[in-house]
């Protein structure tokens, strides 16, 4: 074993010296093309102007916010518009064909097309699932409960075996949602740093393998139990859902409300809960950040020959856990700072708990800045590829054979727009977090006045993040 | 499927791009394919299988998708021929992020896993530098498309070959005697501070030299720069040229000051259009490049006396006569740089069918017809112009297109002979072993 294990250290070692001798060999001339790309048409922009806009507009809604009767807001706030009743009998029939539509797609992983944007498993998952399915969690809510592919399957089996919903061990209370933080950074890992998580047969693996997992953990915890702590994609979609203007009650009666509303009723997350949703914000917020001239100079690469995925392994797990080290302790001296501005006696973790919920819209608002245009164009070749999974030449949607219009993002005229939409969401988002935000200070203080004074931190974090978000989306990036 | 003018008809065939690129999945996958016992009762009916070391993603993408589709463009085009000595042609997609560590993966994957004839198609230089350890090692004839001079400079391996596009080396020595008589004899260098520019920095002043032209001052511009005001005043009042080969998303704000820098009044401008692949001429931005220069591989756009072989080159690939996608205008073609794809796959058409190429067993014996290959006709298998070869180094040498901005196109004004480009050979790749 430590035989075959030295063996291949030996043989990596022998082939790292092969590529950097090849490499320095060619420390002289050998060129390069950076593609003068669509950011180009981006930089010629007043982004200025918006970044100082931006902030100023996140200001100016705190002011406002201040000087409204808490009142008014709070019946603005809670009103409804009922729709209708939806009943959950399709559930576990939705998720049983999910959950088979999810094992095709790890079958087209491992034994489809090798090509990242032909094979539907990485389209599936990166584009319709990560980037395009938390846009609509956002705008209708709780879809994630339905179309999960474990709840079928596991409520078959414990019907089956006429198992309780329950699961048969216990999780101890402290644990929280710790195991989907972990699991949650490990997936961001996967999605930022490793060297090839488009490769069909490595996603297949890896998404087969938590599918698997996290059935066990199902089977022995209880999918309610392990949904709540464990199981990462229902942690985040739940959370993002609770900005959705979209409710359905315990009865099941779908109704309306205003965008966040639902967020202002949410309990106080535990500390689990704040690093996850903190983790959520900063691994996006790192993703956009690791591709800058700014972020590369700081390790000395040379943005326009970039090395590659492999080639920043180091620096960009650094990055990652350093993203969120940093926003975490900004968060927490904010919202501490305001406890002290207020003079209030409730403890830190309580105003934490709840006030984090503001982060939700501001995770959105990133979500749809930096996938859209993975979302225009990645998306096509997902809807390509859904008619073909296996490369054998089928066509069942009639969508194989349709042009990819990788136009719709190029040229100065799509970055003009591209760039309005994503400094509009950056911006709208921020204005939500403040809104939301003044919501939980109300329900942290009484006077109007200390409500107002225990946001002013946290305000000057959101302005200051609103400045950080759009500066992301004006620099010079790589690709 | 050639009609009687000697030019694909592809109208005419049941080949889709996914029947050419995407027919042939993992290995897996083949074993329940409809057609697998058919192939393997006979070896000779079995598809030649090429594998596609492509840059899906990373930096290279936007390169990377036009060089899928004319590669899927070519290969059906042979296909509809008849294929590579009788046999159909599979091509296998394994991305490598544009990444030297997955590009030596992914060429070692196509040897093991898939088991391809040869392995093609790699652009970006430091994917090929990284790679072509892994092609030697495996002994995987590596057919690149990348446009460097590492594979002539003989510093790689006898396995990795250039057939289908001209070095960088011999593209910016034809310039000169073009540029000496036509533009100015004081010419300025503006490049990035990186390999890349290093190119020109070093090529270009010894072969203007010799056309009895001279560089005056050469810029080199940090990589990281994105306003660069404060660079122009170091060009000399007496130039009449200035060369420019900036890459990178600020080439745009470059333009853009060097002509607020300059006014009407401007010393000739040279560029080489890899500052601007797939990037629209017409961006606002580019102004101040109406009336400059630049050298093109192949035309971006349509030209009154294009020969009928480019004509349906570009009916192939499917660009229109502006050079983007038929269908899809913004969607700029690399047009210099992605023909290189199609000529590639037409040079190893031809190796194979000289050696009587089998199987991966006879892959020496395709590098070494490879190397006894002289010269490439221009015709329906070489659109971009007639090329020769020299086996010693694995590199071809063509003509070079010299295109002037001119009404918001760039329409050429000169077409360099071979013999421009032509420069001593280096080294040796024959006297290697196999």
């Amino acid at each position: 074993m430590s035989g075959r294990a030295e063996g291949g250290a030996v043989e990596r070692c022998r082939r790292l010296l092969a590529v950097l001798s090849a490499a320095l060999l060619f420390a002289s001339p050998t060129p390069a093309f950076a593609h003068a790309s669509d950011r180009g048409h981006v930089l010629l922009l007043p982004t200025g102007y918006y970044l100082i806009g931006g902030a100023f507009a996140v200001a100016v809604s705190f002011l406002v916010l201040a000087l409204l009767p808490a009142a008014s807001l709070d019946r603005f706030w809670h009103r409804r518009m009922m729709l209708f009743s939806l009943g959950d009998k399709a559930r576990t029939a939705i998720s049983l064909i999910s959950f088979a539509g999810f094992a095709i797609l790890v079958a087209a992983g491992l034994f489809g097309s090798r090509d990242p944007l032909s094979n539907p498993l990485p389209l599936v998952i990166w584009t319709l699932l990560w980037a395009g399915l938390t846009l609509l969690q956002g705008v209708f809510g709780g879809l994630w409960s339905w179309l999960n592919p474990w709840y079928g399957p596991w409520r078959l089996v414990t019907r089956l075996f006429s198992a309780g919903d329950e699961g048969a061990r216990r999780l101890p209370g402290w644990i929280g949602c710790w195991p989907a933080v972990i699991l949650f950074f490990a997936f961001a890992w996967f999605e930022l740093i490793d060297p090839a998580p488009d490769d069909p047969a490595r996603l297949a693996f890896a998404a087969g393998l938590y599918w698997l997992l996290t059935f066990l953990a199902m089977l022995v915890f209880g999918y309610p139990q392990w949904s709540r702590s464990g199981e990462f994609l229902t942690v985040f979609f739940s959370m993002v859902a609770r900005f959705a203007p979209v409710e359905r009650e315990e009865q099941g009666r779908l109704c309306l409300c205003w965008p966040g509303a639902k967020l202002l009723v949410a309990e106080p997350l535990p500390p689990s809960g704040i690093a996850f949703l903190l983790l959520a914000l900063s691994s996006v917020s790192f993703d956009g950040l690791s591709k800058t001239f700014f972020w590369l100079g700081l390790f000395g690469i040379n943005p326009l020959e970039f090395p590659g995925r492999t080639a920043v392994i180091g620096s960009g797990t650094f990055g990652l856990v350093l993203t969120f080290v940093l926003l975490a302790a900004v968060f927490l001296v904010a919202v501490w700072l305001g406890q002290r501005l207020a003079g209030s006696d409730q403890p830190l973790a309580r105003a934490a708990g709840l006030l984090v919920w503001s982060i939700v819209p501001i995770a959105l608002a990133y979500h749809v800045a930096h996938y859209l245009t993975a979302l225009l164009v990645d998306g096509q070749y997902a809807l390509a590829s859904l008619s073909d999974p296996f490369a054998l030449g089928w066509n069942l949607f009639g969508t194989a054979d349709m042009q990819v219009e990788a136009g719709i993002v190029a040229g100065a005229e799509s970055a003009w727009w591209l760039w309005n939409i994503q400094a509009g969401a950056i911006i709208l988002g921020h204005v939500l977090a403040v809104l939301v935000a003044h919501g939980f200070a109300w329900r942290l203080h009484l006077q109007p006045a200390r409500a107002a004074l225990s946001q002013f931190p946290l305000t000057l974090l959101m302005i200051a993040y609103t400045v950080f978000g759009l500066w992301l989306l004006a620099t010079p990036t790589v690709g | 499927m050639a009609d009687k003018n000697g030019f694909f008809d592809l109208s005419k065939t049941a080949f889709t791009r996914r029947t050419a690129l995407k027919g042939l999945a993992a290995g897996a996958g083949l074993a329940v394919a409809p057609g697998f016992v058919r192939y393997s009762q006979a070896q000779s009916s079995a598809p030649i299988k090429i594998g596609f070391q492509s840059h899906r993603t990373g930096i290279g993408a936007a390169y990377g998708r036009w060089y899928e589709k004319t590669t899927a463009a070519a290969i059906k085009a042979i296909n509809a021929a008849g294929g590579i000595n009788g046999r159909q042609v599979e091509v296998i997609i394994e991305d490598d992020g544009t990444d030297p560590g997955r590009g030596a993966e992914v060429v070692g994957k196509f040897a093991t896993q898939h088991k391809t004839d040869i392995v093609f198609g790699t652009l970006f230089s430091h994917v090929v530098i990284g790679s072509a350890p892994a092609a030697g090692e495996n002994k995987m004839p590596y057919f690149v498309v990348s446009e460097g001079h590492h594979v002539a400079s003989t510093k790689l391996n006898r396995y990795v070959f250039q057939p289908g596009i001209t070095d960088v080396k011999s593209q910016i020595q034809s310039m000169a005697p073009w540029i000496a008589a036509n533009a100015g004899k004081k010419v300025t260098q503006i490049f990035p501070d990186f390999a890349f520019g290093y190119d020109h920095r070093d090529y270009l002043p010894p072969a203007l030299k010799a056309q009895g032209a001279e560089v005056i001052a050469q810029i080199a511009i940090p990589p990281t720069e994105s306003s660069f005001t404060k660079y122009f005043p170091q060009i000399p009042p007496e130039t009449e040229v200035i060369y420019h080969v900036m890459v990178g998303p600020a080439v745009l704000t470059f333009v853009k000051e060097l002509g607020e820098f300059y006014g009407s009044n401007r010393p000739q401008l040279f560029g080489f259009i890899d500052s601007l692949e797939a990037t629209d001429i017409n961006s606002p931005g580019l102004e101040f490049l109406d009336g400059s220069h630049f050298w093109e591989g192949s035309p971006r756009y349509a030209q009154p006396d294009d020969s009928e072989a480019q004509k349906a080159y570009r009916t192939a690939v499917g660009i229109d006569d502006n050079g983007a996608a038929v269908g899809d205008p913004k969607d700029v073609s690399t047009a210099a740089h992605m023909f290189g794809c199609w000529e590639t796959l037409y040079v190893v058409k031809k190796a194979m069918e000289d050696a009587g190429y089998k199987g991966p067993e006879d892959r020496a014996k395709l590098v070494e017809a490879t190397e006894a290959l002289t010269a490439f006709a221009e015709g329906p298998e070489h659109p971009q112009g007639a090329k020769t070869f020299n086996g010693k180094i694995h590199q071809c040498f063509g003509i070079q297109n010299i295109s002037k901005v001119e009404g918001g196109k760039l329409k050429v004004v000169h077409k360099t002979k071979i013999e421009d480009g032509l420069y001593e050979a280096e080294g040796d790749y024959t006297t290697q072993a196999l």
